[in-house]
């Protein structure tokens, strides 16, 4: 009843698409990150956090079903057949609050400028997976598209935002982007594969979605924060 | 040869330690199981087992886990603040969007077991504690009271940084009811339940959800008792109710005093039969008397005087005359006795039309009950069958009422037949009579005298009928004779009655020896000659005897002929 719930969600946003790319346009036109005046910095961060929470319930979605079609019961949760991790080790894991806390905005919404980069390709190669394989079903198809359309926005959404901070557009710390190797997901074209890389991108979506929503109730006085 | 006599040694040892822990009932422990893990505000959390069989022995149990991506191994750093069989993770030691390899380990004194390893992201276990300080408020309001509910997040719950977003859930239920009405509530900490019934208690529960993660626990419920009260549009009814109802009442007592007139417009009387000076309350009284009485009028019925209204004479005719007559009478009522002779009146016996028409012509008073009389002389003086004398009878019925004062029952006349027998003996009206002395004496009447008919053959004698008292005795009295000479009827004459006819016909006898037959002096006849035709035409006749039922037989012979009535 949830996935059903989350289902026509997803639906519904795909309708509110053109509303909800409304803000990014200025980053549209141009590669670099152009700083947009059009829209404010809260409103900003409101939609790029729907995009996060967009991009999270329909990757859930898109799990949930892989795991009944393909994944026996008793492996179900267990990532990482075959070993492997979503990120390599040296990659910051901000897996606690007072850890996340204790970071700059600035510094979060670099970590989240490349774990949305870093998804873009592996989603691509998800897509033609799924698409070899015959059995797949199509819905799974167009939904791992639509998110993989949503994270390119939220990327550059998160760029607009940079830039709107202080310190300008400065780009990400090299090291950082270099401690973010390949995720080790185990054999390719594999159906566990294609599992743990799934699994892995849900984590990520949350791990977003939750860095956004401290960030809102951090930069802005919002009620929701307060109450 | 010395390791292998080990090895069989050791396995002889397992054998016999086993068997020897299966006879003793003793064992390795059973594998135990880890039931969940819950993170209540994804900082911490902390993880249950459910212990196997224990073999006998006291058992220890550990949890064990290791990251994802690393072999190190980590023993439970808690196993007492959640409480028995479980082990709690503090922050320190709680990483979020890494999976967690969990494994509980049970050891006795003969062995250990492991649990099946179980993997845990501590962001997708997350559970909120209940909400805190549910508080429920009566607040009055215009169409009537409505529930205020408020709450608190839950204590651990950081939601003011953002870290967690919680969303709330309330239900309501009356008591006695079963089934709860549930309400999102969003973010918000309070909550406003309209349109609840007065007079009733409800239950209210509070619940919360992060924004990805699983419902907490409904808090225990708050009570609270909704005061009575009157919706306006319910006592606008009332209102109207009472009125419309008091209006109700004012009609119906409106109706009930003025019962009998409207009865009277609704349902108009049938009007119905109205008998002048005859008053329908005396009938209620159930005193017949008094109502008949109320019908008499001033001349009726006759009591003293009835003269003017009885029949002043008396047609008294030979047998076979009468014969004739009734013979005709028989046949044909109507038709040829139309025409009718003066002196006899007979026309009119055969038809009662007839009879009012003559009523009509003579406009007298008296003439029909004259020719009435004369008809029920006509009827008596035979002895008729039945039929005839029904026949004679049919057109006097009903019967004129003067001379049938109390009739009982039936449309006949009752007639009081005075038979007259023709008689050619010399039987002077004056000599009769001491045979046959009678009481006749009845109140108010005076002497009967009753004329015997003329022994003159074949000559009518007329009689006048003086009275007729309250016992339906003719009392007659002879008329003076115009042509006659002057006979003297100082005496009292008097017929013996013979024998009853059943339809109350009296038969007169003349005994031949027992009357006197008074000397005529202008006459001669004998007295043996009162052979009476009747007595030639009951031949049959019985001797004179006693008479019939119910005849009271006075001294004489004569008969109370009101007993025959009865």
């Amino acid at each position: 009843i949830n996935r059903q719930a989350v289902l026509i969600q997803a639906c519904l946003l795909c309708l509110l698409r053109g509303s909800v790319a409304l803000p990014l346009n200025c980053a549209d036109e141009s590669s670099s990150p152009v700083p947009c005046t059009s829209i404010s910095q809260d409103k900003l961060l409101d939609r790029v956090t729907q995009h996060a929470e967009f991009i999270y319930r329909i990757t859930e979605e898109v799990c949930n079903q892989y795991e009944e079609l393909y994944i026996p019961y008793p492996l179900r949760g267990l990532k990482n057949q075959g070993g492997g991790t979503c990120t390599s080790m040296s990659f910051p894991n901000l897996g606690s609050k007072t850890e996340i806390q204790q970071i700059s905005d600035m510094r979060l919404l670099h970590y989240m400028l490349i774990l949305a980069q870093s998804w873009v390709e592996p989603l691509t190669y998800l897509q033609s997976s799924l698409k070899n394989n015959d059995h797949a079903p199509d819905t799974l198809v167009s939904q791992l598209k639509w998110v993989s359309d949503k994270l390119t926005r939220l990327e550059q959404g998160v760029v607009l935002l940079i830039s709107m901070e202080e310190g300008g557009a400065a780009p990400p710390p090299a090291a950082l982007q270099q401690a973010l190797s390949e995720p080790q997901l185990g054999v390719p074209d594999s159906i566990f594969h294609e599992y743990n890389s799934l699994m892995c991108l849900k984590k990520d979506a949350h791990k977003m979605e939750t860095l956004l929503k401290l960030l809102k109730c951090r930069q802005t006085d919002r009620l929701s924060c307060t109450l | 040869a010395t390791m292998w006599t080990d090895s069989v040694m050791l396995a002889g040892l397992t054998l016999t330690a086993i068997f020897v822990s299966h006879t003793a009932g003793v064992s390795a422990p059973g594998r135990p199981r880890l039931t969940g893990c819950r993170s209540p505000e994804k900082e911490t959390f902390t993880c249950w087992w459910e212990p196997g069989d224990d073999g006998g022995l006291p058992t220890t149990y550990a949890l064990y886990y290791h990251l994802e991506g690393s072999e190190t191994v980590y023993e439970c750093p808690d196993y007492r603040t959640a409480g028995k069989n479980s082990c709690f993770f503090s922050k320190n030691n709680t990483s979020l969007w890494v999976n967690y390899n969990i494994s509980v380990v049970a050891t006795n004194a003969m062995g250990s077991s492991v649990s099946e390893p179980v993997d845990v992201d501590v962001v997708y276990i997350v559970q909120p504690n209940t909400p805190e300080d549910v508080r429920v408020l009566v607040v009055d309001d215009d169409p009537g009271p409505y529930l205020h509910v408020s709450w608190e997040k839950p204590l651990a719950a950081d939601t003011q940084s953002g870290w967690i977003t919680l969303v709330y859930q309330l239900r309501v239920k009356e008591t006695s009811q079963d089934t709860w009405e549930e309400y999102n509530a969003g973010m918000q900490k309070g909550y406003n339940i309209f349109s609840l019934l007065s007079g009733r208690e409800y239950a209210v529960q509070v619940r919360c959800k992060p924004d990805h993660g699983f419902w907490s626990e409904w808090t225990s419920p708050a009570y609270v008792q909704i005061p009575d009260y009157m919706l306006r549009e319910h006592s606008m009814w009332i209102i109207v109710a009472v009125f419309a109802g008091f209006l109700l009442f004012v009609l119906t007592w409106t109706v009930n005093v003025k019962r009998s007139s409207v009865k009277h417009c609704l349902l108009p009387p049938v009007p119905g039969p109205k008998i002048r000076g005859f008053d329908p309350h005396l009938l209620k009284s159930g005193r017949s008397e008094e109502m008949f009485s109320a019908l008499v009028t001033q001349h009726f019925p006759p009591t003293s005087s009835y003269d003017d209204l009885l029949v002043e004479y008396l047609e008294v005719y030979d047998v076979e005359k009468q014969e004739l007559v009734l013979g005709v009478k028989n046949e044909d009522p109507l038709a040829p006795t139309r025409t009718s002779d003066n002196d006899s009146g007979r026309g009119s016996c055969d038809s009662r039309t007839l009879l009012t028409e003559r009523y009509a012509e003579d406009g007298d008073k008296g003439g029909a009950d004259r020719q009435l009389g004369q008809c029920v002389a006509e009827l008596a003086s035979p002895p008729l069958e039945e039929e005839k004398v029904e026949a004679w009878s049919t057109p006097f019925s009903p019967p004129p009422l003067h001379l049938q004062r109390q009739q009982v029952g039936g449309a006949r006349a009752a007639y009081h037949s005075v038979l007259e027998i023709p008689c050619d003996s010399p039987c002077a009206p004056g000599s009769y009579g001491h045979q046959g002395e009678s009481d006749i004496s009845k109140p108010g009447g005076r002497g009967a005298s009753t004329t015997l008919a003329e022994p003159q053959a074949q000559s009518a004698e007329y009689v006048e009928v003086q009275t007729v008292d309250h016992e339906n005795v003719l009392l007659l009295r002879p008329l003076a004779d115009p042509g006659g000479p002057d006979v003297d009827y100082a005496g009292e004459d008097y017929s013996k009655i013979r024998d009853v006819i059943p339809d109350n016909v009296l038969l007169l006898q003349r005994e031949p020896s027992a009357w006197p037959c008074a000397a005529d002096p202008g006459q001669d006849r004998g007295e043996r000659s009162c052979p009476t035709a009747l007595q030639e035409l009951m031949q049959p006749c019985k001797p004179p005897g006693p008479l019939q039922q119910g005849l009271r037989l006075v001294a004489n012979g004569y008969v109370d002929a009101s007993a025959m009535l009865c």
